[in-house]
């Protein structure tokens, strides 16, 4: 559990700083450590998913300069909803987890935004919402998929071997 | 099971509340400053693996030219490829630190150099993290600046680092004129990660495609005279009281590895310090 924590928020958050740039297609990056948490608390449950949404957001306000604790309340709020939902949500067929991601991308963007509005955020919402948040939410669709994908066919393989 | 959820997820509420409440009370850098001593030393070091990946990728991408090629030759073509491959990216790197050594010697001010450690490009923030901070002599707001022009500024100093907010992030300003024309204006960030010059001319200024924008000096932030971008397109707003001019940046901010901090007196004039052309 301590272990699958620390891999979370170090494996998610450090990779965003350093492999997503490097991902970027037409200059829009993928949100790693939301895709590792939801992909995680869908596996763990609501508590998992709070405590390591408000890790990895936590470390991405350090890394990105901003106001702390931002990403950290937003994914730990998308890391306990979707932890609590998980049960109910056929989250292995590709037709749930492509939407999912786009839904929970843009509604993690959505309380983020209104979180900043409080802090005066300089940027308009509707250019944000087009050039960052969709643009980013399909990126999040399709590699959340591909990355569910690879963990089924990962577990296929060591239920094969056992 | 469910109170005990209701009861994390209300800590971690909390947690953040209490967070955004300390920081609006201005002891920001207490807090960061115990995060960062976590996350700079592992930034650093990932930094360098993702660059030594990213080389290795592009050996890969050599390798697939040359595949009809038998495995003796192949394997003997690999080898001296991945050779020149290091000695070209040696050599590469040394241009690039020369170019800035060269700036640093043409600049009339106080500066230190200073190693990209990571990015962060999600279009909210546009920043660089550098392996210099408090104790470098790094200020907050300090300027920071490539051979070929203009990043940004300090935004946060942390023991061993320092954020800079790059000028394509949606928050960043810089007073700015066009070098032929001497039109004023400023140099914003935009979210889809290019920036452009907002201006106030009657007739629009008579601003062209190819124009270069520097920084004015106004405010004594930036020094005036270093190169910020070329424009690409204009709006035309007829008879509106602000044109709009898109610009491509002179430094390609994605690609930068060193860069120079500028921590002297930066009112002077360092015009002369770049490359004519921008």
């Amino acid at each position: 559990m301590r272990a699958l924590l620390v891999l979370t928020v170090f494996g998610g958050g450090l990779a965003q700083a350093t492999l997503a740039p490097a991902l970027r297609i037409a200059d829009v990056a993928p949100d790693i450590p939301l895709i590792m948490v939801v992909l995680l608390a869908l596996r763990r449950g609501p508590e998992f998913g709070c405590v390591a949404g408000f890790a990895a957001g936590l470390l991405q306000d350090v890394a990105a300069g901003g106001l702390i604790g931002v990403q950290a309340l937003t994914k730990a709020l998308v890391g306990f909803g979707i932890g609590a939902a998980g049960g109910r949500l056929r989250a292995t067929q590709p037709l749930v987890q492509v939407p999912g991601l786009i839904i929970l991308t843009i509604a993690e963007a959505l309380v983020r935004f209104a979180l900043l509005q409080l802090f005066r955020f300089p940027a308009p919402f509707g250019e944000l919402m087009t050039y960052v948040v969709l643009p980013q939410a399909l990126y999040n669709g399709f590699l959340g998929a591909a990355l569910v994908f690879a963990l089924a066919w990962s577990d296929a393989l060591k239920e094969r071997a056992s | 099971m469910k109170k005990r959820g209701v009861l994390v997820l209300g800590t971690v509420v909390a947690a953040c509340l209490l967070l955004f409440t300390v920081q609006t009370r201005g002891h920001v850098t207490a807090a960061a400053d115990a995060l960062a001593l976590v996350t700079t030393p592992i930034q650093s070091a990932l930094a360098r693996v993702n660059r030594a990946a990213l080389t290795v990728w592009s050996t890969y991408q050599d390798w697939k030219d040359v595949r009809g090629a038998n495995r003796r030759l192949r394997a003997e073509n690999q080898q001296l490829r991945v050779e020149s491959l290091q000695v070209s990216e040696t050599s590469t790197e040394n241009q690039r630190l020369r170019h800035l050594l060269a700036l640093q010697e043409r600049l009339p001010l106080a500066t230190v150099s200073a190693e990209v450690i990571a990015r962060e490009w999600g279009g909210w923030v546009r920043s660089l993290t550098v392996n210099r901070g408090r104790g470098d002599n790094v200020m907050r707001l300090t300027a920071v600046i490539a051979p070929a022009g203009l990043i940004g500024r300090v935004m946060e100093v942390r023991r061993g680092a320092s954020i800079i907010q790059v000028l394509t992030d949606p928050a960043s300003t810089v007073g700015a004129h066009v070098v032929r024309t001497r039109t004023a204006g400023i140099v914003e960030g935009e979210p889809r990660g290019t920036m452009r010059l907002k201006y106030m001319a009657r007739g629009g200024g008579g601003i062209q495609v190819g124009d270069l924008i520097v920084t004015s000096g106004a405010g004594g932030m930036f020094p005036r005279g270093i190169p910020i971008g070329r424009v690409r397109a204009i709006d035309d707003r007829g008879s509106a009281l602000f044109h709009y001019a898109t610009l491509i940046p002179v430094v390609d901010f994605a690609r930068v590895d060193e860069v120079l901090l500028l921590t002297g007196d930066t009112r002077r004039d360092i015009a002369s310090a770049f490359p004519s052309d921008g």
